[in-house]
C-alpha cells in the first residue's frame, strides 16, 4: 500500500490506498488461532445430569430448597438447580473423567497431569512438572514415583496413598457416585444393586485416605474449572428420543429390545 | 447374547485389563506410567472399542445397544479411540446403519461415532469418505437430533481441508445444510451455521457464491445477526466474514440488507471476543471492497440520491472501532486499526471524520505503546489521514490541516521508530511519513522537526543498507532536506 506514485526524485510518495485480505491470509492469523482449534469438534457424552435434567420436574414457584451444606446460604428453586448448584459450589469433580477432588487446585493438579499432552510433553523433556499435593511446599518433581515418594517421606503421607487412583470404578459410575453424595433428596432414581456396596466403599476409602492425607489442607467450597475441548451437546435440550432417556448404566436389568 | 451380557463382557475385559499391568512398582519404566497417566483408561478403551465394532458385526437385531456402547466409548474424552475404532472396521458399519429407513436412535448414534472418528487427524478424517453421501442425504430428514448430527459429522469433515470441502460440496452438501440455519434459534441452528463456515472458508469462492444463492439466506443471516445469542451470531458472524472476502455478489446483498448497522450494534454491545473478532474483520472486509459500505459510513446523509443504501450510519462507526482500541485484546486492536486505516484511505470527510473522534488520541497514544503489529496498522491510518489519495501519476497532496495536528499529537517518534524496524514494509511507511513531514510542514519546520527526533539518524542508516531500495529512498530525503544548503540562514 501507500506505494506507486514516483515523483521526480522516484519517491514513491504516500498514497492511502485500501488493503485487502483474503480469509486464509497470514494477516488474520493472530485472530484465528482459536477459531482453528474449533475446525473440528468432539461431540461429549450426556452426563447422568443432564439425562436427568431432561426429565422436567415440575417446580412450585414458592418452594425453595436450601443447601444442606453447612455454612451454605443458598436457596435454590429446584433440583436441578440445587444438584448444578451442588455439583459446582460444593465438589470438584474432573468434566473429563468424573473424579472427585476435595479442592480446586487438586482437580486442577489432577486435570495437567491426567489432561494434558503439553504436560506430558514437558514431562518427556525434563522438566520438574509434578508438583507437591500440600500447598505452600512449591517442590516439584520429575516423575509421579519422585512426587509420590516426597510426599511420604516429607509430608508423612500413608504409603498407600494414590493420588491418581486408576480406579476400577468406571465413569459411569463415578458420575453416579457423585450424584448420591447429593444429599438425598431425589425420589425417583434407578439406585445400584447391593452387588455395588464392594466398589463403592472402595473408592470411598480412597477418597477419605485423600481427605485425611491432606488434613492441613482446607477444604473451601470451590468452583472447579471446566477443561473441554470437545462440545457436550446443549443442555435442556427441547427434543430427545425417549429411548436415550432411558440409558441409565445398569449391570444386569436391562432387557435389549425393551426400549423403544 | 444380550444387552445385559454384552455390558458384563466389558466390565469383565476391563477387570481384567487392570489388574494385568501393576503401576506404580515399575521403576524402569517411567514412560508406560506415563503414558498410562495421559489418560489411564485408554488402552483399556481401545480393547472395548475393538470389541463393540465385533459386536456391532454380530448382533443384527440389537444393532441400537451395540451401536450406543460403541458411541459412549467414542466419547468419553477429547481423545476418542478412533484408531481402534477404525482399525476393527467401524466404518462400513456405520454406513450401514445410516441407511435409509433405520429408526431415528439408530441414525442418531452412528452419526455421532462419526462425528467423533471425524474428529481426530487428517487421515481418520478422510476415513468418512464413504459416509458422507448418506450423512447428506440425512441432513434434510424430519428428525432434529439425528439431523444435527449429522450437520455436526459434516462440519468436522469439511473442517479438515479444501479437499474434503470440494467433496462436499460435489455431493450437494451445501442446500440442505444452509436451510438448517432458517429455524430462529436452537442448538441445530448453531451446529449447521458453524458447519456451514467451515463449508464455505475457501480459499476457493464458489462455495460462497453458492451459498447467497439460496433462497432466504441472506434474509437468515441477518435476521440472526440481528436478534440471536451470542453463540448462534458468532459462527453466522464468521459465515459473513468468509462472504464478504470471496464474494461479490454477497457483498452487495447483505449491504443492501443493511447489514452494516447489524455489525456495528453487535460491536458496540457484546463482550465477547469470540464474537467481537469475526463481526470486526466483516466490517473490515466490506470496508475494504465495497466503495457503498464506505459510502454508508459517512455521517450527514448525502447521498440520499441512491437508493441501493440504506439509511446512512451515524458515526457511532468510529466509536465501535474506538471501543475495540481500547481493548485489551490484541486482535481486537491490530484489525480494528486495520479498518481504520481503510476508511482513512476514502475521501475528505472520511478523514474529517476519524479525526474528530476520540480515536484520534487513542491511535497516537498506540502508536508509541503497543506492539509491532499493532503499531504498523496505526501508522497506516494516521498517514492516510494526512493525504488526499491521487489518480494516475500526480503526487498525492497533503492535507496541511491534518498533518500538522498529527505531528504536534506527538506522532513523529513513532515513526521514526518504525524507520529502524527490521520490517521493510515499516520502515518505508516510516520513510514515506518523513518524506511527508519535510514536504508539507508550514514554514519549512519540517526539517527542523524531524532533526529534532534524530531522524537524520534514521535514515542515515540506510546508507549502506542490503535493502537498496530503502537505501536509495532514504538518500534522496537526505540529499533533497538536509543537503549542503542545510541550516544556512535566509
Amino acid at each position: 500500500m501507500a506505494v506507486d506514485t514516483v515523483g521526480e526524485l522516484g519517491f514513491p510518495y504516500w498514497n492511502p490506498l485500501r488493503r485487502r485480505f483474503p480469509p486464509d491470509s497470514p494477516f488474520f492469523a493472530s485472530g484465528n488461532v482459536e477459531r482453528e482449534l474449533l475446525a473440528k469438534q468432539v461431540a461429549l457424552d450426556f452426563t447422568e445430569d443432564e439425562i436427568t435434567n431432561l426429565q422436567t420436574i415440575v417446580e412450585t414457584e414458592s418452594r425453595r430448597i436450601s443447601c444442606p451444606i453447612v455454612g451454605c446460604p443458598e436457596r435454590l428453586k429446584s433440583l436441578d438447580n440445587f444438584e448444578d448448584h451442588y455439583k459446582t459450589r460444593h465438589t470438584a469433580s474432573c468434566s473429563v473423567c468424573s473424579r472427585v477432588y476435595p479442592t480446586s487446585r487438586l482437580l486442577s493438579i489432577h486435570i495437567s497431569e491426567a489432561h494434558d499432552s503439553f504436560f506430558q510433553a514437558k514431562v518427556a523433556r525434563g522438566y520438574d512438572m509434578y508438583e507437591c499435593l500440600v500447598e505452600g511446599c512449591g517442590l516439584k518433581f520429575k516423575s509421579y514415583k519422585a512426587r509420590h515418594r516426597h510426599l511420604i517421606d516429607k509430608h508423612k503421607f500413608p504409603t498407600t496413598f494414590e493420588f491418581f487412583k486408576r480406579t476400577q470404578l468406571s465413569k459411569k459410575r463415578r458420575e453416579k457416585l457423585q450424584r448420591q453424595r447429593v444429599p438425598k433428596l431425589k425420589h425417583e432414581e434407578d439406585k445400584e444393586e447391593a452387588s455395588s456396596d464392594a466398589m463403592e466403599v472402595e473408592d470411598k476409602a480412597s477418597l477419605d485416605g485423600l481427605v485425611s492425607a491432606l488434613s492441613t489442607l482446607t477444604t473451601s467450597d470451590t468452583t472447579p474449572s471446566n477443561v473441554s475441548f470437545g462440545r457436550r451437546h446443549g443442555r435442556g435440550l427441547t427434543f430427545v428420543p425417549r429411548s436415550v432417556h432411558r440409558e441409565k448404566p445398569t449391570n444386569s436389568s436391562s432387557t435389549p429390545g425393551s426400549k423403544t | 447374547m444380550d444387552g445385559g451380557g454384552l455390558i458384563f463382557g466389558l466390565m469383565g475385559g476391563r477387570q481384567q485389563a487392570v489388574t494385568a499391568g501393576t503401576i506404580g512398582d515399575d521403576e524402569e519404566h517411567p514412560h508406560v506410567e506415563n503414558e498410562m497417566m495421559i489418560d489411564e483408561e485408554q488402552p483399556v478403551l481401545e480393547a472395548q472399542t475393538s470389541k463393540a465394532v465385533e459386536e456391532l458385526k454380530s448382533t443384527v437385531q440389537y444393532q441400537v445397544t451395540a451401536l450406543r456402547e460403541l458411541r459412549r466409548l467414542l466419547s468419553k474424552s477429547e481423545f476418542p479411540p478412533i484408531e481402534a475404532a477404525l482399525s476393527a472396521g467401524a466404518v462400513p458399519l456405520l454406513v450401514q446403519c445410516l441407511s435409509f429407513g433405520s429408526p431415528d436412535e439408530q441414525l442418531l448414534e452412528s452419526a455421532w461415532c462419526l462425528t467423533n472418528i471425524a474428529a481426530g487427524k487428517p487421515e481418520e478424517t478422510k476415513a468418512l469418505l464413504p459416509a458422507l453421501p448418506l450423512l447428506i442425504a440425512h441432513l434434510g430428514g424430519l428428525k432434529k437430533l439425528s439431523a444435527e448430527q449429522c450437520s455436526w459429522a459434516i462440519g468436522n469433515v469439511a473442517g479438515e481441508g479444501e479437499d474434503l470441502r470440494n467433496v462436499l460440496l460435489s455431493q450437494g452438501a451445501l442446500p440442505p445444510l444452509a436451510r438448517m440455519i432458517f429455524p430462529d434459534k436452537g442448538s441445530t441452528v448453531r451446529t449447521a451455521a458453524w458447519a456451514l463456515s467451515n463449508l464455505i472458508k475457501g480459499p476457493e469462492s464458489k462455495a460462497a457464491a453458492q451459498l447467497v444463492r439460496v433462497d432466504g439466506m441472506v434474509d437468515a443471516i441477518l435476521r440472526h445477526l440481528k436478534k440471536s445469542d451470542e453463540e448462534i451470531a458468532t459462527e453466522i458472524a464468521w459465515i459473513v466474514v468468509y462472504l464478504s472476502a470471496l464474494s461479490d455478489i454477497a457483498t452487495s446483498m447483505l449491504l443492501k440488507g443493511g447489514i452494516l448497522q447489524l455489525l456495528v450494534e453487535r460491536l458496540a454491545t457484546s463482550n465477547s471476543l469470540q464474537l467481537l473478532i469475526p463481526v470486526l474483520r466483516s466490517l473490515g472486509n466490506f470496508v475494504s471492497v465495497d466503495p457503498k459500505a464506505m459510502l454508508a459510513i459517512l455521517i450527514g446523509g448525502k447521498n440520499t440520491e441512491d437508493t441501493d443504501i440504506p439509511d446512512q450510519i451515524p458515526e457511532s462507526v468510529t466509536g465501535v472501532l474506538a471501543k475495540c482500541l481500547r481493548s485489551e485484546h490484541r486482535v481486537l486492536k491490530k484489525e480494528a486499526a486495520w479498518v481504520l486505516s481503510n476508511i482513512a484511505a476514502g475521501s475528505i470527510e472520511h478523514k474529517r471524520m476519524i479525526h474528530s473522534t476520540e480515536a484520534m488520541s487513542l491511535l497516537i497514544g498506540l502508536l508509541s505503546t503497543s506492539p509491532f503489529d499493532i503499531r504498523k496498522e496505526v501508522a497506516y491510518v494516521l498517514g492516510s489521514l494526512c493525504v488526499e489519495s491521487a489518480e494516475g501519476d500526480t503526487k498525492p497532496k497533503i492535507i496541511q490541516e491534518q498533518l500538522v495536528s498529527i505531528v504536534s499529537g506527538g506522532c513523529l517518534p513513532g515513526f521514526i521508530n518504525l524507520v529502524r524496524s527490521p520490517d521493510i514494509e515499516a520502515a518505508r511507511l516510516g520513510l514515506q511519513f518523513i518524506e511527508l513531514v519535510l514536504r508539507g510542514m508550514p514554514n519549512g519546520e519540517g526539517s527542523k522537526i524531524v532533526e529534532g527526533e534524530d531522524g537524520i539518524d534514521a535514515m542515515e542508516r540506510f546508507q549502506f543498507h542490503e535493502n537498496e531500495e530503502l537505501g536509495v529512498i532514504a538518500n534522496s530525503l537526505v540529499d533533497k532536506y538536509f543537503g549542503e544548503d542545510y541550516g544556512i540562514n535566509e
